[in-house]
């Protein structure tokens, strides 16, 4: 096998690197899945008793909301343990 | 081609005017009046049985009778066929049929009578005039206020949509290479069903507004010389104000010389309201309570020469 000393360090400092990017990314991540749910709440909140808009608008994009749903479902799950949540998206162990 | 709307309080002959406008209109030019009314009778009001189908009276005149049940049922099936086709799989398990259970959803009628009124002007192009008989007030308010509430809906869901597709690109522009599930996600605005769906609905609307607002629209408003009827009037005439639609004429229906100074009082407070609208009056005709043969849209006034 061969070793490089270079390759070494190269593969070292790119998972490095990425490492990096998914800090930084993460925050946004949650940012976009949290406007996706308040999305689907405004769109689908006649479910838990929020005003809805004409019911044809829920209906027109329902088949276009799986993942959407899912992100609801799972944000109501979680809805339990807000402190736990909080601190898991600004990284306090 | 001109759009009329009849519209007014339950009872006060709102179809028997329809019918005799449209009657009188058909002399001269090519006429379809439809009526939107669950409670139909136009059909009654020409002594013919309609069923859902155009029908030709003269040939100038055409009828037509809207079966909202109907159209409701058809607008739920075209989006249970999207929903089904979007789970094919559960056809393997035989669960696809479970999604039938929207078609009891509510508020469709509003909607069903909305997208069935945008179609009639879509298509029916070749006629001068399309005249619609709508239900009672309540109903018509909403249905004619609908475009506007979607609108500001829509407006709404897509700034929220547009957001998520920003932070989409965000995310996919950080990460790049790295497979995960957020940079699979759609980020562009054209390629997303949801932003899509949306912008043509939005359209839609927007076209549909453009046209009942617009110079060839008329909303015309029947009322009786009678309290009731005059306050629901007003409120009818605040409604169609806070929509913008265009109120061109109000007909004053069953005048007779004894309940005169009524007929005063209530089109004088009416004209409070809407200064430059004109008014035409129909005196009660014994002649149609005797008519036992349906010509029921043949009365004596010209009520078309504020309309053309």
């Amino acid at each position: 096998m061969n070793f490089s000393v270079f390759g070494f360090f190269r593969r070292f400092f790119s998972r490095f690197h990425d490492l990096n990017r998914e800090n930084v990314v993460a925050l946004t991540i949650v940012e976009e899945q949290e406007l996706e749910n308040i999305f689907t709440l405004l769109l689908l909140g006649s479910f838990v008793g929020l005003p809805s808009p004409p019911t044809f608008l829920a209906v027109e994009l329902l088949p276009f909301m799986e993942r959407e749903i899912k992100i609801l479902n799972r944000r109501a799950e979680d809805a339990g343990d807000m402190l736990a949540e909080m601190c898991g998206t600004i990284g306090i162990d | 081609m001109k759009i009329l709307f009849f519209t007014g309080k339950g009872g006060v002959g709102k179809s028997t005017m329809a019918a005799a406008a449209a009657w009188q209109l058909s002399q001269k030019s090519r006429v379809l009046i439809i009526s939107l009314d669950p409670a139909h009778n136009l059909g009654d009001i020409f002594g013919v049985d309609l069923k859902d189908k155009k029908s030709c009276y003269t040939n100038t005149l055409y009828l037509k009778e809207i079966d909202l049940q109907k159209l409701s049922k058809e607008y739920l099936q075209r989006e249970i066929n999207v929903l089904s086709s979007t789970y094919k799989y559960l056809q393997t398990l035989n669960l696809d049929n479970y999604f039938s259970v929207l078609k009891y959803s509510p508020g469709i009628e509003e909607y069903a009578l909305l997208t069935s009124i945008e179609r009639t002007i879509n298509n029916e192009t070749d006629f001068d005039y399309i005249i619609f008989d709508t239900p009672p007030t309540g109903l018509t308010l909403r249905f004619l206020a609908l475009p506007r509430i979607t609108i500001t809906w829509i407006d709404r869901l897509v700034q929220i949509r547009q957001k998520v597709l920003e932070k989409r690109y965000t995310i996919h522009r950080i990460r790049g290479t790295l497979s995960s599930e957020e940079t699979l996600l759609d980020y562009k605005e054209e390629d997303d069903d949801i932003l899509k769906t949306l912008w043509k609905l939005s359209d839609n609307y927007q076209a549909l507004t453009k046209i009942l607002q617009g110079e060839n629209c008329s909303v015309i408003l029947v009322f009786n010389p009678d309290i009731l009827s005059l306050k629901e009037s007003q409120r009818l005439i605040e409604g169609l104000n806070n929509l913008n639609l265009p109120l061109r004429l109000l007909i004053d229906n069953k005048v007779t010389e004894e309940n005169i100074e009524m007929v005063d009082h209530v089109e004088g407070n009416m004209r409070k309201m809407v200064k430059d609208v004109p008014v035409n009056r129909v005196y009660f005709s014994k002649a149609l309570l005797d008519c036992k043969d349906g010509k029921l849209y043949d009365i004596q006034e010209d009520i078309t020469s504020n309309l053309l």
